[in-house]
């Protein structure tokens, strides 16, 4: 039986193999010494049990911080037996000193009053001595044995008694022992504290090792100061109520599983309640003398009500379940705590976790049984501080996302109404077309503005309710991250005159449009190639690029190396042929990158061949006066390259030239291709009908004088003729007769002079 | 003077219109029977003149560089040649049987090769095809060029090049006649006779009664004979240009009975109504334009220098290097442009 426990005891000693190890060489940390301590204790079977269990519990809590009180060189190098001396005295010791004399030995059931009789035993190296003191006399009651002593025995431990391993199932009946101070009944099988109401001066009670179920049979006890109930089976914190002066109450290793009527414990300096079954900490109040409080091996996942106790310094809360900072909180707010646990929790393995104690618990000396230098303070607020900022930052942070969000959300829903209502406008199109094909199509979409008034308003309205009903009044989102710059909605693009700075318009390689139509890009593409210079991909979602012919457009700009589409939004991309139009008409580009695709020089030369004729064709069978109308200002300059070098006259005086020899760089035959937004060409087509009007009025006159002229004409010439015969047939009348005639030409000439 | 200037200009474009589209059909006596403005409206000379005069006014400054008698030389030439379209705006496309076969026959050249290609596309595709020549070709006359080729519930299918090409070129050149057409259609399937010619009360019996599923084969559409009657009707007082109506009977007589777009596609596939239209060559040779293909071949070769050179550049450092290089390139490459210029390319449409 006993040699069976030894072996669960190392059984426990190799489950804690770092702690126990520990415990005898204190401060090596060498695997191997360990190792050898640890066979020293196996091959002892004989060496008292209870001493290595105390060894080992007196261990943990020596490691967990009490320094000051066994001091770690003299062991180091001892032997197993030498540390059981060691120990031993050092209990003696302890008992001497103050208030602290107990705290060193966390759950040890060894205790001092009992020195001399340790000593004893060890030295007898017997595992008990049970023949030698005491006589256990059957009594004449049934069930329990009466205790008689020697006379010398009493003398010589008059305030004392050893019950250790009697195998006693029952507490004996003690006779004639009623000044009994220290009692102790480790290692046997007691199931029940009795028979010993009558020691009423009983200090110090040990039932260390027993199977005792519940606290029972001690409310007579009042003076009792010391009672040790660890290894029991005990399931409740329960019949303390009389024991107002208790110092120490040593629970562990039992079943416990809340704290509970022990409130009234004012005097109450250590609390062990290692290896219970607690899930957490709470209701200590009324505990004001706890200095030491040992929380070991349960499973705690929080601890409340600390910081109402003035008096606690030590906590020892190792292997546990705490994962969060947030479930000790309170410990934070305890001022007299200087020594803390936490190995062996979730919390310990974060990387977090020892600034964020320090930080948090400047009261602090020892965490997990190291010292807390001034470096690591320091440190640990710096780290906090850090982290602080961080937070600070990151919340900055996903408040800017959320408010991005929100603002793209209400920007979509912007773009949703808007886009409902051009297709409705778009419709309403269709269907005036089809009434009247041949109108002009301007004429006709001012005829449907004004013909769906209501209707149009309506929508507004609606997008206007929608809008209220938004929180958040943004209507576009203009952002840089790194080399993006981001633009959702139309009121974004005013963004581009706002004055970057030069590092951030450097930084920028990527612009990307959302929700906002591509025609509004297309005014802003001149400003863009100002203001971001070094902007080579752009992306393009929800833009309303439909058409072919709108890539033109991005032709103007100054390079694009890579070129995105989103689907969404732009049904050009369902096309078969877009890329290549794209490639075809930005091949001056020499584009590396489409929608995230690779460009190969077989797409370069199917693009050329599907559009290649369509260039050929507008560059070079377009009359001249249409290549100067089409190509615009901006492109005038380059026109007159080709002027130029075609050896006609030059078409308009150049002043600044850094444009056209961009410009040139562009495959001049593509040129002709380009984009002018919708409202612009319904203008432009306007403009042109007003033009038109005066035009036809203009022929109309012309053609009509013309057409005068020639029938006058054609009038004269029939006429012509009879008149001609009709003067010459005058004139031969007249000079018929000869004479006459001369006469009356000379009597002219008289006339005349 | 200006009297004078007026009358020099009008009788330039007239000998260019006579030129190009009237042709030799056109007899001087049946000129003289009109008067000389009606006739040169209905010759469409006055649009041309019309739109000469609106260009130069568009570009006054700068055609008074080169000379208002060099653009209008060029702007006639461009007339006959049929170049005048590119780009325009639709009313000016549309504005007259010339102006429609051009644009049909810059269209079928431009893009040729995306029908040689084999790609098949959808009509949104073709439409913006348009939109490259014409930015404001509206959507409507492509979605009825593609009825003609799909079923009324498959407008998203996709068509191969020629048969929308054909079927555009039916709707896009004679849209006005095919309008009345549709209208006297709908008014004999309704049973009511468009021209008040008596209509046998037992075919329009069996329109009123909608066709029962079983018979829709038999009963769909209306009598060949009595829709080819009413078309003769219509060809003779319409005004726009119509199909030959040889063609048209030809069409009509060999079926009994047809459906609107049943008659369509037997227009759009008509071989004969291709050739009297004159834009298009025949099905047959709808890939075929060698003098292109050669110019094409050209091009691919140059933009493939033409890229090479640039990736030779990209290495190249800094920025002016690059725009020096452009420079000097810049008039090498336009006369290969130009020396394509000269490439006869006349054809005469037939009215």
């Amino acid at each position: 039986m006993i040699p069976g426990k030894y072996r669960s005891v190392s059984g426990r000693a190799t489950n804690n193999v770092n702690c126990g190890l520990h415990l005898v060489i204190q401060t090596s940390s060498l695997p191997e010494k360990n190792k050898v301590e640890f066979k020293l204790h196996k091959e002892t079977p004989s060496f008292p049990g209870r001493l290595l269990q105390h060894d080992l519990e007196r261990n943990y809590s020596s490691r967990q911080g009490d320094g000051r009180v066994i001091s770690p060189s003299p062991r180091n190098k001892s032997s197993c037996i030498s540390s059981t001396t060691n120990v031993t005295e050092l209990c003696g010791l302890e008992m001497k000193t103050t208030t602290s004399s107990f705290s060193a030995f966390g759950d040890s059931s060894i205790q001092t009053p009992s020195k001399s009789r340790i000593r004893q035993g060890c030295h007898s190296a017997g595992p008990n001595v049970s023949g030698e003191h005491i006589n256990l006399v059957s009594s004449s009651m049934p069930s329990f044995p009466i205790l008689q002593r020697s006379s010398e025995e009493k003398i010589l431990y008059s305030d004392r008694l050893t019950l250790e391993r009697q195998k006693l199932t029952v507490c004996p009946i003690i006779d004639g022992e009623e000044h009994l101070r220290l009692l102790n009944f480790q290692h046997n099988f007691i199931t029940r504290i009795q028979n010993i109401s009558n020691l009423q001066k009983l200090i110090f009670l040990d039932l260390y090792d027993n199977q005792i179920e519940e606290i029972s049979g001690l409310c007579t006890l009042r003076s009792l100061r010391v009672l040790l109930l660890g290894k029991n089976r005990i399931k409740k914190i329960s019949n303390l109520e009389n024991l107002k002066s208790l110092d120490v109450l040593d629970l562990h290793g039992n079943q416990i599983t809340t704290i509970e009527n022990v409130n009234h414990l004012c005097d109450l300096r250590v609390l062990n309640l290692a290896r219970n079954l607690l899930s957490h900490v709470d209701n200590l109040n009324g505990l004001d003398s706890l200095t030491e409080l040992n929380l070991r091996h349960n499973q705690i996942t929080f601890v409340r009500d600390v910081d109402n106790l003035p008096s606690l310094q030590r906590l020892f809360l190792s292997f546990n379940n705490i994962s969060t900072f947030e479930s000790v909180c309170c410990l934070a707010d305890s001022t007299s705590l200087s020594d803390i646990t936490f190995d062996g929790n979730p919390i310990a393995q974060e990387s977090w976790y020892r600034h964020t104690v320090l930080q948090n618990m400047m009261q602090l000396r020892q965490l997990d049984m190291k010292r807390i230098t001034e470096e690591e303070r320091r440190m640990a607020s710096v780290i906090a501080k850090k982290e602080e900022e961080k937070k600070r930052e990151s919340h900055k942070q996903s408040l800017l996302k959320e408010k991005k969000r929100l603002t793209i959300n209400n920007v979509a829903r912007k773009w949703d109404l808007q886009q409902q209502r051009v297709t409705n406008i778009a419709t309403n199109q269709d269907g005036k077309d089809s009434d009247s094909p041949s109108q002009d199509p301007c004429q006709v979409d001012g005829s449907t503005i004004s013909a769906f008034p209501e209707e149009t308003g309506s929508l507004d309205s609606g997008l206007s309710n929608a809008l209220q009903g938004l929180s958040v009044t943004d209507t576009y989102l203009v952002e840089v991250d790194g080399d993006t710059l981001s633009l959702y909605g139309s009121g974004a693009l005013e963004s581009l005159d706002r004055n970057w700075s030069v590092q951030t318009a450097g930084m920028v390689t990527t612009v990307s449009f959302t929700f906002i139509e591509f025609d509004e890009i297309v005014q802003v593409l001149p400003k863009l190639k100002i203001k971001f210079p070094n902007s080579l991909h752009l992306k393009f979602k929800e833009t309303n690029l439909v058409m072919l012919q709108q890539f033109n457009a991005l032709a103007q700009l100054r390079r694009i190396d890579q070129l995105t589409v989103d689907p969404q939004g732009n049904p050009v991309v369902s096309f078969t042929l877009w890329k290549y139009y794209v490639l075809f008409r930005l091949s001056h580009f020499s584009m590396q990158k489409i929608n995230g695709t690779e460009v190969t020089q077989n797409d370069m030369i199917m693009a050329e061949r599907l559009f290649g004729i369509l260039a050929h064709v507008a560059s070079s069978e377009l009359p001249q006066y249409r290549l100067i109308s089409i190509l615009g200002d901006a492109r005038k300059k380059q026109f007159r390259y080709l002027l130029e070098s075609k050896g006609k006259k030059p078409g308009i005086v150049n002043e600044e030239n850094n444009d056209s020899k961009r410009l040139a760089g562009e495959n001049t035959n593509r040129a002709t291709l380009n984009y002018t937004t919708r409202d612009f060409y319904n203008e432009k087509l306007e403009e042109i009908k007003e033009k038109k009007k005066f035009c036809k009025t203009y022929i109309e006159d012309l053609v009509k004088e013309a057409t005068e002229i020639n029938m006058k004409n054609e009038a004269l010439q029939k006429l012509w003729p009879q008149m001609f015969i009709e003067l010459v047939r005058d004139a031969v009348i007249e000079i018929r007769n000869k004479n006459s005639y001369m006469k009356l030409c000379l009597q002219k000439i008289t006339d005349q002079k | 003077m200006a009297t004078e200037g007026a009358g020099n200009l009008a009788s330039g474009s007239w000998r260019v219109e006579l030129g190009s589209c009237a042709g030799q059909r056109m007899l001087s006596s049946e000129r003289l029977a009109l008067p000389d403005y009606e006739y040169l409206a209905q010759r469409h000379v006055l649009t041309y003149m019309e739109d000469a005069v609106c260009q130069l006014l568009e570009n006054k400054e700068d055609i008074s560089q080169y000379g208002i008698a060099r653009f209008f030389t060029e702007y006639f030439n461009s007339v006959c040649q049929g170049t005048h379209i590119l780009f325009r705006e639709f009313s000016f496309i549309q504005a007259t049987p010339h102006n429609r076969a051009s644009f049909l026959r810059a269209f079928w050249r431009c893009f040729r090769t995306v029908g040689k290609n084999g790609d098949l596309l959808t009509m949104k595709e073709y439409h913006c095809l348009l939109q490259l020549l014409c930015p404001d070709f509206p959507l409507e006359l492509t979605q009825k060029a593609a009825r003609i080729v799909l079923m009324d519930d498959a407008m998203d299918c996709l068509m191969s090049f020629s048969d929308f090409l054909l079927a555009f070129q039916i709707q896009f050149y004679y849209s006005e006649f095919l309008e009345s057409v549709a209208a006297i259609y709908q008014d004999l399937l309704s049973g009511k006779n468009p021209n008040a010619v008596i209509v046998p009360t037992s075919s329009s019996g069996q329109h009123r009664q909608r066709p029962t599923l079983g018979e829709a084969g038999m009963l769909e559409g209306v009598e060949a004979s009595l829709f080819s009657q009413c078309l003769e009707n219509l060809c003779d007082r319409h005004k726009y240009s119509c199909p030959p109506l040889a063609l048209v009977k030809e069409v009509l007589s060999n079926v009994q009975r047809l459906t609107f777009y049943g008659f369509l596609v037997a227009l759009s596939k008509h071989h004969g109504i291709n050739q009297a239209l004159g834009a298009l060559p025949d099905k047959g040779d709808l890939m075929h334009d060698p003098a292109m293909d050669e110019e094409l071949e050209r091009l691919v070769v140059r933009s493939r220098l033409h890229r090479t050179s640039r990736q030779h550049r990209a290495e190249e450092p800094g920025a002016f290097g690059f725009q020096r290089r452009d420079k000097l390139e810049a008039p090498e490459r336009v006369p290969s442009a130009s020396a394509t210029t000269p490439y006869p390319y006349r054809w005469e449409p037939r009215e």
